[in-house]
């Protein structure tokens, strides 16, 4: 069903089916439920009570928890613009965002407070997402409640759930596919959502909410498997945000799990492409959704019921991607016989990690340069992992590493370079000097 | 407990969730991610295994900054005081 606000949606459950479970969550140990009734009743007390504080833009630390679901609801409902954050977020980020309040984490919280801002003015239905988007810099995506409403429509228009199903929610909230595809997804069909208890219960989440429906980036997918943590009951598992080696989509399919790959961007409010059929990487376009491709194979999108309102405060940088209603990815794709999509790369410098995490190339070769002055490299991926490679010889891996170790100690682990690899030959570069991405091996 | 006793304890956890890694030498300069080729869920999976076997609770968000198994031995050691 469609629904056009957070709020309706939990309340057509809580009347449809009051006593259904609309979450399954873990409390010292035992697992919980609770039903769609209750939630509903949380948020709108919740709400109410944020109404009568004056905050107006509220800055979540997303931790998965349903305390913190039931915040970013009852605030979307209180009226206020809502910033999705994680543990990482930095002063910078909430004053980007005109934060005024916070919610999460003490500690994070306190240190955090002294940026909070004098708050916005017309952020009713807003919720802010940061990316770093189809071009350098981090960014705030303007998404709304109907807009995210909307994308859980489509995806639930072709993949539907059933009120017995129990979507496994894994994934950071306070990422797009994370937030539609782990929570709205499986609320807008009335099924039971699992709040995964984090990185710790990677291991046993399965075993302990048991899910018949899982929604994961590839690097996740493929631990899971390797260790045969997947349980028993899965049937279906959405796989977005990365490259995703045909091994894992293989290896669900020999335990009998369907397998749907889906297509979207933070700002198209996630998928606008899901594949249906045998062939995980054959997409179809989602029903609100419109897919052409530009002459050198750009993907185009309308969405006019899940595109952005823009990049917050930034009119250029949205301008310079969304245009006459058309979103222009920067990723590359193809249609085969039978209309399907196929994603065939990138035509931006952006490198997509198996995690989801984006890496932006020429900003992240910057960063490099003063360790490598004067150096012939680039930096590209080899399975879903950052590679160095560099014009030299294998004598000089250790003095290398060593200069490149004060920049990678700052980096998160799945974002630091994996391997130094040495070329003999200059890298090949276009008559503009840009490094030929693709031609390096 | 010695630093020392920290440190093989940690070899042995890691190759006991990296079993590929059985006979290359980790010491403390080993940095986790280029000489070992650990991912970051290998990773959490060790830091998961070492705070059972340790019985302490290194924050998430410190496990990011962890470079070498050197900083991993002396997350440990900090919260075993």
């Amino acid at each position: 069903m469609r629904f056009s606000s957070f709020a309706q949606m939990l309340r057509h459950f809580a009347a449809l089916s009051p006593d259904a479970p609309a979450f399954k969550t873990e409390a010292h140990g035992v697992l919980t439920e609770v039903s769609y009734a209750a939630f509903c009743a949380a948020v709108e007390t919740r709400a109410a009570e944020l109404q009568r504080d004056a905050g107006t833009c509220l800055g979540v630390l997303c931790d998965g928890s349903l305390a913190c679901v039931t915040e970013i609801f009852a605030a979307v409902q209180a009226g206020r613009q809502v910033v999705l954050l994680n543990e990482d977020a930095t002063p910078d980020l909430l004053q980007a965002a005109d934060a005024d309040c916070l919610w999460g984490d003490g500690d994070l919280t306190e240190a955090l407070s002294p940026a909070l801002t004098g708050g916005v003015k017309d952020g009713r239905g807003k919720l802010l997402f940061f990316t770093s988007g189809t071009t350098a810099k981090t960014k705030a995506v303007v998404l709304t409640e109907q807009s995210l409403c909307a994308s859980a429509f489509n995806g639930g228009a072709l993949l539907p759930l059933q009120k017995d199903d129990v979507l496994l929610c894994m994934l950071p909230l306070d990422h797009v596919f994370g937030f539609v595809c782990g929570l709205l997804w499986g609320l807008s069909c009335g099924a039971c959502v699992a709040l995964g208890r984090g990185a710790r219960h990677y291991f046993d989440d399965c075993a302990f909410f048991r899910p018949t429906a899982l929604s994961a980036v590839p690097l996740l997918l493929g631990f899971l498997l390797q260790k045969d943590l997947l349980g028993d009951t899965l049937r279906l598992v959405l796989i977005g945000a990365g490259d995703c080696p045909p091994q894992i989509p293989a290896a669900l399919k020999a335990k009998g799990v369907r397998v749907s790959f889906g297509y979207g961007l933070t700002e198209t409010s996630s998928g606008v492409a899901l594949s249906l059929g045998d062939d995980p990487y054959a997409m179809t376009v989602c029903p609100d959704d419109r897919i052409t491709l530009a002459e050198d194979g750009e993907i185009l999108i309308e969405a006019p019921t899940c595109m952005m309102q823009g990049y917050y405060k930034d009119a250029a940088a949205t301008k310079a991607v969304l245009y006459d209603g058309v979103l222009h990815t920067g990723d590359l794709g193809s249609f085969d016989e039978q209309g399907l999509l196929h994603i065939r790369g990138r035509k931006k410098e952006i490198l997509v990690l198996r995690d989801g995490t984006k890496i932006f190339l020429p900003d992240y070769e910057k960063a490099l340069l003063p360790a490598l002055q004067g150096r012939d490299f680039a930096v590209t991926e080899q399975d879903g992992v950052p590679v160095l490679i560099l014009c030299g010889s294998e004598d000089e891996r250790e003095a290398l590493t060593a200069a490149l170790e004060p920049l990678m100690r700052d980096l998160p682990l799945g974002r630091r370079l994996r391997a130094i690899r040495f070329v003999r030959s200059p890298l090949p570069r276009t008559a503009t000097g840009k490094i030929k991405r693709w031609a390096i091996q | 407990m010695t630093r020392q006793e920290i440190m093989d304890t940690t070899i042995t956890i890691v190759y006991e969730c990296v079993p590929e890694l059985e006979g290359k030498p980790l010491e403390e300069s080993t940095v986790i991610n280029t000489d070992t080729g650990i991912d970051s869920m290998g990773f959490t999976l060790i830091i998961c295994r070492l705070e059972a076997t340790f019985d302490v609770k290194i924050p998430d968000r410190q496990w990011k900054k962890l470079y070498t198994l050197g900083d991993v031995v002396s997350a440990i050691e900090k919260r075993l005081k």
